[in-house]
């Protein structure tokens, strides 16, 4: 097991003791009891978990999409736990790429015009917007399908996009939230191998996942369960503790 | 400014994605300035027409009356009813005592005539008019043709008449009917003249179907029991005032009023029936303005209604927008952008439509209508401020709503 509870010098996420909860019709879900763990520039962890562990919890935390109840979250030597709507919308805009299993493209505009829209939000002049949006739809190779719509794209051209998207701002860290959850095998291992791509460039992935097999090919895996870290450790270890070494994959 | 040119994009992709619902959201703003714009046009027409046909009375010249003219608001018109009648021992008592009064045009008219001829007759709606020798020269009246009668005719009333343009056409299609016969009140009448054409009064009532008479010749034929209309022309301009004055204080002697008495009568000069008008058409304008802001409302409705059913189903992609970085201010830009810019739209279809109902009613009553600038700006921004207003609330819906729930909107 890596060390979760490191100080968290130079990291570029530290989690401290990090809960959440929610109130439901008057009863109280703690969907995040006491987390801590640490992620370094460059790595590439693997969050996994069931349905109901607190995982996708975990990734709003972490894209800075919701805020935790207590505890501390230092994304690059910032503390994010305590900031504002705009300050967040800032924050997610210049750190974070999203990555979504329902790919969240925007039906109506074309690939090109979909990759530019974080940069919309950053004030960027259109043409230098554009050639950005251009560089990063080349990164994964789509450049011949930039004034496609969605719906004219197939599944795995649409999180190819989802990703130039996330690439387009050159933020911190990418933050995928089940990528190939919506994908057949063949183009969710495409994808994968794009991420391992991306890994050897240097990048930030973490990747929200319930799939076993999927941990199994990260460097990391943190396994969550009831809220709680159950695990962290290699992603083979991790992912043959959950399902055994077949369905793994490994 | 980036921002705002991105919201526009935005609102327009909106607008042209889904035109039908658009339009016909819109339908309460569009009716709204279409009524402003036409009636801005109707009443700035009228205001044009009305300064040039009621200022008919000649230069330094007022009008003495029983009745108010035009006016609008409660009149009490058994109240003036009960004013005494201006008869002609009123008009020769100006003659005499009023020294600053060059000319003095009594006159009085009947309407809805019949002249014929033995083979032809009018409609009967010509306008009979009494008048003297004076007329010509304080009512912008003048003869085409012919000659007007002289003061032999009108002080024996003989029977003499000028026709209007209108009336000889009818009457003589294609010659000249001095000379000949005509048969009024079935009393003989021998055409002496035709008048000039003077067009129609606020491009409606036609001035050319009218005839004149000898006013005396006229009430042996309609009675004398009716007030006179008297138009009265100062001596030179400079006594335009004075001469108000000493008929003013002659008709209160006359009519034994106490000084802190009323006038029993009216003095109208150009400027008093113009007064009267612009009275009028304020009243029309705040009333048109009403309407307008009645279907602004309506259609402010709509925009609230479109823009709420907007954010809806746009639930999923504010959540993408705000999950890559927009800000709330952003999103409430984009979508009472998106308002505003359907209001204007709406707006601009409105006048478009306005000026359109303009033209037609130009074109089909020869009704000079002019739209003022003012009332073109005055409806875009009301549109404008509209869109603003029920634009507000949904937008402000949409800049609130939760990343995370929106994306997960089907």
């Amino acid at each position: 097991m890596s060390d979760g509870s490191g100080a968290g010098n130079g990291r570029l996420i530290q989690v401290d003791d990090i809960t959440r909860v929610f109130h439901v019709g008057g009863e109280e879900v703690r969907a995040l009891r006491g987390v801590t763990f640490g992620i370094s520039r460059g790595e590439w962890v693997a969050i996994i978990g069931q349905s109901g562990s607190g995982k996708s919890t975990m990734m709003n935390v972490l894209g800075c999409l919701d805020t935790p109840t207590s505890g501390r979250y230092m994304l690059n030597g910032k503390d994010v736990s305590r900031m504002s709507d705009d300050e967040l919308a800032v924050i997610r805009n210049v750190e974070i790429g999203f990555i979504f299993q329902t790919f969240q493209l925007l039906p109506k505009e074309t690939a090109l015009a979909n990759v530019e829209l974080p940069l919309v939000y950053r004030g960027m002049a259109a043409k230098e917007r554009k050639e950005r949006a251009k560089a990063a739809l080349d990164k994964v190779q789509l450049t011949h399908r930039m004034h496609h719509r969605p719906n004219e794209l197939s599944g795995g051209q649409r999180q190819r996009v989802a990703i130039a998207r996330a690439l387009v701002s050159e933020p911190s860290m990418l933050l995928a939230d089940e990528p190939t959850g919506n994908l057949d095998s063949a183009t969710g291992e495409e994808i994968v191998r794009l991420f391992e791509q991306l890994h050897k460039a240097g990048h930030t992935l973490v990747l929200v996942t319930h799939e076993p097999k999927l941990a199994a090919r990260c460097p990391r895996a943190i396994r969550l369960s009831d809220g709680s870290i159950v695990a962290d450790g290699s992603g083979r270890e991790v992912a043959m503790a959950v399902a055994g070494p077949m369905v793994a994959g490994v | 400014m980036r921002a705002f040119l991105d919201n526009l994009r935005l609102a327009l992709g909106t607008f042209l994605g889904n035109p039908l619902r658009s339009l016909l959201t819109l339908l309460g703003i569009v009716i709204g300035v279409a009524t402003v714009i036409t009636m801005m046009g109707l009443i700035e027409g009228l205001r044009t027409k009305v300064n040039k046909d009621l200022g008919r009375l000649g230069a330094h010249t007022f009008q003495l009356t029983k009745w108010p003219s035009g006016g609008f608001g409660r009149f009490n018109w058994a109240k003036f009813a009960k004013r005494p009648d201006i008869d002609m021992e009123d008009v020769h008592a100006i003659e005499m005592f009023c020294p600053s009064v060059g000319m003095v045009a009594p006159s009085d008219d009947a309407g809805g005539q019949k002249i014929s001829t033995a083979s032809a007759e009018t409609r009967p709606s010509v306008r009979i008019i009494g008048a003297t020798t004076a007329y010509p020269l304080t009512s912008g009246v003048s003869v085409q043709s012919g000659r007007f009668f002289n003061d032999v005719e009108a002080l024996d009333g003989r029977g003499v008449v000028l026709l209007g343009v209108d009336v000889a056409d009818s009457l003589f299609p294609g010659i000249d009917p001095v000379g000949f016969e005509v048969r009024l009140q079935n009393r003989p009448f021998r055409v002496i003249g035709v008048l000039q054409r003077r067009g129609s009064f606020l491009g409606m009532v036609s001035m050319d179907n009218q005839a004149i008479i000898p006013l005396r010749m006229y009430q042996q034929l309609y009675g004398k029991e009716w007030s006179l209309g008297v138009d009265i022309q100062a001596k030179d301009p400079g006594l335009f005032r004075k001469a108000q004055d000493e008929v003013s204080t002659l008709m209160r002697r006359r009519h034994r009023l106490d000084p802190d008495q009323p006038n029993d009568f009216e003095i109208h000069t150009n400027e008093s029936v113009t007064a009267s008008f612009n009275q009028l058409s304020q009243v029309i304008t705040i009333a048109g303005i009403g309407v307008c802001l009645l279907s602004l409302v309506v259609g402010g409705i709509g925009i609230l209604n479109i823009m709420l059913v907007s954010v809806m189903e746009r639930t999923r992609e504010i959540g993408v927008r705000k999950a890559l970085g927009a800000k709330r201010r952003r999103i409430l830009g984009q979508f009472a952008t998106e308002a505003v810019l359907l209001a204007l739209f709406g707006g601009g279809l409105g006048v478009g439509l306005g000026f359109g109902l303009v033209f037609l009613g130009d074109w089909m009553v020869g009704f000079p209508m002019s739209v003022p600038p003012w009332a073109v700006g005055l409806a875009l921004s009301m549109s404008c401020g509209v869109g603003l207003l029920f634009g507000i609330y949904p937008a402000a819906r949409a800049a609130k709503l939760d990343p995370v729930e929106a994306m997960r909107n089907e």
